[in-house]
């Protein structure tokens, strides 16, 4: 095993950025392919990760510690930051997926034409970001990597994005700020009622922590403290664990997102330049999801299962307000956009259920929305790109004009309503089965959540029907000659991810069989 | 039943056939649709070749494979040390739709080679022809509920790409998402369905449930009511059931050929498939609802055919009608008759298909008022047309006639059983047969008899199609004639079919309902064949079609409004459509919800930024105003004390001394 492999995954995009800060700006033409090169090589680490991942245990593997940050604070105790990464089989699918989905959209911002040098150094530098988030077993670290995000998202949306690219970037910001501060909340309360048993012996005091691993453990709370698990301490009238799992609920809730706290999604995908519309919907959304199965239910597991007919609530709400959304829409962007709360609103129904069906489905939807919604952002992209408009009522008959792009769009669309063979499907089916399983959750609701996958054929097949079918006709007859169709290198970025998403619908089990162990460990605690 | 026998999946050269089946189509859409244009002259022939060693392996199937049940497994993956696995079920109802599907779709691809000879996308079409037949056979030869499912979507994908296939017309891609649409609404159902079954028995497969829970069809719970009508939604959906019926005449926007195969012989009846396939395990009170709904389709869908004037919807409504005569078969409990029906239907029909195809290739319209005289110039189209409709009219010595009165007999003994009310089953069976005559003869009549009408130009000629097109129908009237499946023509009991599908039910050939169904039919012939004779007569059309007028008035005028709003599924309707009560709402919520994402998130959220930033500016004039203004203030106060004070020390000596004796008195005073 290769010593230090996810620090080296998480931080070598780190000294790309700060290459590509450092060049001067007549080397423009390099930027892109540093870039290229540091997130192909994030892709070759993480099969290496991969390679040497067991699927046999439920244990964080290839884990990393060292001591950071130790404070003595007298009688208070010590307080101890500790850099600590750790891949299981939740994170492991998601870290490979961003690193695709990075990897595609690097070509995709080939696009980008001005001020390549700040944007490809961000770029790098969310990519650190998002994998530390993906790593960090530590929750201030966890907390840090989360944070750090949204300073380049910040600025890529608020850079390069479109005309009301201010009020979205700092509506994204905004939000994401908020929730970032309730976790904030639940960070601290958890941090000074956990200590480390061990590192308390040896130091002869009480060693406060952050690792994740040890908030799991009941035994390692302090007595009386806020979040013990046995205390029945309330604030405000309300149990203070409760509280804090609902904190944290509404923290990870605004990244997934759930309604009603979704409306930023909307405009950051409608104002984003394309790649970063793909970060966003491809990778960003699921570290709601992530920090939900990372923190919040394996800390909070009893508030977890107290709530979970409401969270299930949730997540329905979610998946048809969002399909009646994406109906109701004439921005091919937005209609995405809201078609990917409704399919993020299927991950929260597969958690909520906690069931093994569920939690895998999951964590296989968000890998398969991933995939998808990568595609049909960098689909919507490819029609922005030659005509600069992108309303659905504007287009008739595309297929004349661009018939490959027809059909990779027909097979995206498809994937994404479910179609048995791609991905989406197996997403879907897992997480309703999970739903039905559950004890815990009635069997009208996820019956109702059914809805969502009729909802999904009607946009995306009206869509198609409007856009690509008929007579070809633009309502700026203007813009028809700019409709090639598909180029090489959008080839090279589209017809990969389908394949993905194909081979993952037709052989689930290779990414079930990462999930698994760990999400029966994950379950155990709910028994 | 003989007991079923589970294999693994490697161990027989069975296996190798039932992948070979499913192979072999697979490759031919991806072949084909991989060479494009350059596939063009030769992807019929292709289809053909692959299609017809499908049909010769499931010949071989049947061969060895009758009357006995295998099922083939295979691990897919497996969760939380469950296998989920990949199983196939090959037992005389597999066997029976194989060489069916395959038939028909022989000589439907040998039809499509003419039908479609200048056509410049053959390629795309004969791509589509094998994906269909795929995923039609993965229904077929499905062993659990969820890999059935799984091909179920899949043949609906394959009807809407062939729906639309002419995609430059907006009416026939509205047509195909229509379909796929209301296939989804039951599908829907049909995964519910799925779910509960796997949350109830922990698996979905088929041979499993049927054998060893045979609880369920004892315990006739609710749960086990709601989880047969949910599967059976899903057949509601792709057998064109009421209330998601209405995608199947607008279907019809498709090649003809297609809609011979897929919207007539197989696809359609992949529902009754289903059904049979579930039977065993359906409650009385789901199988009810079952019947009910097949009742009300078979009746609307032959009622609606009589309005008909496009030769293919009117088939259209006529295939509506008889999938309910098979669900409702299936509801009664005649499920082997039912099955029966699908055999010999799947042929006739498909024959009328095909030699509407014929007609329209040759006239160049589908409006059957407009055609006329047809008889000596498509002899053979004629001939082919009278014996495969009378084989739908269901007359005696034709194959409809044995499988429809067997249903009907299934139906009235049913009806027996349960008395009272539940005759109105079989006797509105009866009254559809008697519509069936009527609309079929009144066609049959528009079409072949009388004098041109004005669709067709005399000096164009109109004659038999090349054989390529002659060939199919040919073969598929031959098959609508009794001999196939029964030595009497008056009685199925004893034939092959009921030989492999054995029914339990001794009582057989009741003559009384078949006395009566023939009755009734030649009521109906006599009266469609006068009906158009009758010319400006007020005849029994002209009064069903005066109330039918009103009865769409009223209902104009009742939902206009909404259907005006409804432009994503009705912007092509041209009739009124029974589905504004299921997607009227649909449109009205989507535009509800997005205002609420608008007027009211939105809103709050921006109004919470406002209020942020409004308090933000207060707070900064108050931090410029007063706290800023002490500070200010505070700095003031020093220098103007400062001020004051620097005076005390002004470097003279004599005002020191002053200072310093008023100290030295104030200390005596303060201290003494």
């Amino acid at each position: 095993m290769i010593p230090h492999l996810l620090s080296f995954l998480t931080f070598h995009p780190l000294v790309g950025s700060v290459v590509i800060a450092l060049l001067p700006n007549s080397q423009k033409e390099a930027f892109k392919w540093i870039a290229v090169f540091f997130c192909a090589c994030q892709v070759v680490v993480s099969a290496v990760v991969y390679y040497f991942f067991s699927t046999q245990t439920a244990d964080f593997q290839m884990v990393e510690k060292a001591d950071w940050i130790t404070l003595s604070m007298g009688s208070l105790g010590t307080v101890s930051i500790d850099f600590i990464l750790g891949v299981d089989g939740i994170s492991l699918p998601l870290i490979m997926l961003s690193s695709v989905v990075m990897m595609v959209g690097v070509f995709s911002s080939f696009s980008i034409a001005k001020r390549e040098k700040a944007y490809y150094s961000l770029y790098l530098l969310l990519t650190t970001s998002i994998m530390g988030c993906f790593l960090a077993l530590d929750f201030f670290l966890f907390f840090l990597f989360f944070e750090f995000m949204l300073l380049p998202m910040y600025f890529l949306i608020g850079l390069w994005g479109g005309p009301r690219r201010e009020y979205a970037s700092i509506k994204f910001f905004l939000y994401t700020l908020v929730g970032s501060l309730l976790i904030l909340i639940v960070m601290i309360g958890l941090y000074i009622s956990v200590i480390d048993p061990y590192e308390s012996e040896l130091a002869k005091t009480m060693v406060h922590t952050f690792d994740l691993r040890l908030m799991t453990d009941g035994r390692n709370y302090l007595p009386d403290s806020i979040l013990t698990p046995s205390g029945e301490i309330t604030l405000l009238g309300v149990p203070s664990r409760m509280l804090a799992f609902w904190l944290l609920f509404i923290g990870f809730a605004i990244k997934l997102p759930i309604v009603p706290l979704h409306t930023w999604l909307p405009d950051a995908h409608v104002e984003a330049p394309t790649p970063v519309s793909v970060v966003l919907a491809g990778v960003l959304l699921k570290i709601g999801g992530y920090g939900l199965l990372r923190i919040a239910y394996p800390i909070f597991p009893d508030a977890a299962a107290e709530y979970a007919f409401t969270l299930a609530i949730l997540g329905v709400i979610s998946i048809v307000y969002g399909g009646f959304n994406a109906l109701a829409q004439n921005d091919l962007k937005k209609m995405i956009a809201y078609s990917s709360v409704s399919h993020m609103g299927f991950v929260v129904l597969g958690i909520a259920s906690l069931t093994a069906e569920g939690l895998n489905g999951a964590v296989y939807q968000m890998v398969s929305h991933g995939i998808l919604s990568s595609l049909l952002f960098l689909l919507v992209g490819v029609l922005y790109d030659r005509t600069h408009n992108r309303l659905i009522d504007n287009y008739r008959g595309l297929i004349s004009y661009m018939p490959l792009y027809t059909i990779i769009t027909g097979i995206t669309f498809f994937a994404s309503l479910g179609l048995p063979g791609f991905s989406g499907f197996i997403g879907e089916l897992f997480t309703l089965m999970g739903g039905f399983q559950s004890d815990r959750l009635p069997v009208w609701l996820t019956a109702l959540g059914t809805l969502g996958i009729i909802l999904a054929a009607a946009y995306f097949l009206w869509t198609f029907q409007r856009m690509f079918f008929g007579k070809p006709w633009a309502k700026n007859p203007t813009e028809l000659p700019f409709l090639s169709d598909l180029n090489r290198l959008e080839k090279w970025m589209l017809i990969p991810l389908v394949l993905m998403s194909f081979a993952l619908g037709i052989f689930p089990g290779w990414l079930f069989s990462l999930s698994d162990k760990t999400v029966s460990h994950l379950l155990k605690i709910f028994e | 039943m003989p007991d079923i026998c589970r294999k693994g999946f490697a161990s027989t050269r069975m296996s190798l056939y039932l992948i070979l089946l499913l192979v072999f189509p697979f490759l031919g859409f991806i072949g084909l649709f991989s060479f494009r244009k350059r596939a063009n002259n030769w992807a019929g022939y292709i289809g053909i070749a692959l299609t017809l060693m499908g049909l010769g392996g499931s010949l071989v199937m049947f061969n060895q494979a009758l009357n006995q049940s295998q099922v083939y497994l295979v691990e897919w993956f497996s969760m939380n040390g469950k296998p989920i696995m990949l199983s196939f079920l090959v037992d005389n109802q597999t066997l029976m739709m194989l060489v069916v599907v395959h038939l028909v779709a022989v000589l439907v691809q040998l039809f499509s080679i003419s039908y479609l000879h200048d056509e410049p996308a053959r390629w795309r079409y004969f791509a589509f022809l094998q994906l269909f037949v795929f995923s039609m056979l993965g229904i077929v030869l499905a062993g659990s509920l969820l890999l059935m499912y799984v091909f179920w979507e899949l043949v609906g994908l394959s009807s809407y790409l062939l729906i639309g296939f002419w995609y430059e017309r907006p009416r026939a891609v509205w047509a195909a998402k229509k379909a796929f649409l209301l296939n989804r609404i039951g599908d829907a159902g049909f995964l519910i369905g799925i779910l509960l079954v796997f949350w109830q028995f922990g698996t979905t497969e088929l041979s499993v449930l049927t054998h060893q829970n045979g609880i369920i069809s004892e315990d006739s719970s609710i749960l086990f009511t709601v989880i047969g009508v949910c599967l059976f939604c899903g057949a509601i959906g792709k057998s064109a059931q009421f209330p998601l019926s209405d995608w199947l005449p607008d279907a019809m926007e498709g090649p003809t050929p297609v809609s011979a195969l897929i919207h007539a012989a197989t696809m359609v009846a992949a529902g009754i498939f289903l059904l049979g396939r579930i039977h065993p395990f359906l409650t009385p009170d789901a199988l009810i609802v079952v019947a009910i709904i097949g009742t009300i389709t078979m009746f609307l869908g032959a009622y609606k055919a009589i309005f008909q004037t496009d030769i293919k919807k009117l088939l259209a409504y006529s295939t509506v009608s008889q999938l309910g005569l098979m669900v409702m078969g299936m509801g009664v409990g005649a499920k082997e008759a039912a099955l029966f029906h699908l055999l010999t239907h799947a042929f006739f029909k498909a024959g009328l298909f095909l030699c509407a195809g014929i007609i329209i290739h040759a006239v160049h319209t589908q409006d059957t008022r407009q055609m006329g005289g047809l008889r000596q110039k498509m002899p053979v189209t004629f001939w082919a047309y009278t014996i495969c409709a009378a084989a739908l009219a269901g007359l005696p010595f034709f194959s409809g006639f044995l499988s429809k009165d067997a249903i009907l007999i299934g139906a009235f003994e049913w009806a027996k059983h349960t008395g009272g009310i539940a005759f109105v089953i079989p006797v509105v069976g009866l009254i559809s047969a008697g519509l069936t005559a009527f609309y079929v003869i009144r066609q049959w009549k528009q079409v072949f008899f009388g004098e041109n009408q004005g669709g067709y130009r005399h000096e164009q000629i109109v004659h038999d199609a090349d054989s390529f097109m002659k060939v199919p129908v040919i073969l598929l009237a031959i098959l609508s004639f009794f001999i196939w499946f029964s030595f009497n023509p008056a009685d199925a009991a004893h034939g092959w079919f009921f030989c492999i599908f054995p029914v339990e039910a001794a009582e057989r050939g009741h003559g009384m309902v078949e006395i009566l169904s023939v009755l009734v039919v030649a009521i109906g012939l006599l009266g469609g064949f006068y009906s158009t004779a009758m010319g400006p007569l007020p005849s029994l059309i002209t009064l069903l079609q005066g109330i039918h007028d009103v009865i769409e008035k009223l209902f104009v005028s009742l939902f206009g409004k909404i259907r005006n709003g409804l432009k994503w599924l009705n912007e092509h309707a041209d009739e009124t459509d029974r589905h504004v009560f299921l997607i009227a709402p649909l449109q009205k919520i989507a535009y509800w919800t997005y205002r609420m994402d608008r007027r009211m998130i939105d809103v709050m959220v921006n109004g919470v930024g406002y209020v942020t930033v409004i308090g933000a500016h207060a707070i900064g004039r108050f931090d410029k105003l007063v706290v800023d203004g002490a500070v200010n203030a505070l700095a003031w106060l020093a220098g103007f004390v400062g001020n004051r004070i620097r005076n005390l020390q002004n470097g003279r000596v004599q005002s020191y001394f002053v200072v310093m004796l008023l100290g030295v008195l104030l200390m005596i005073l303060l201290f003494f």
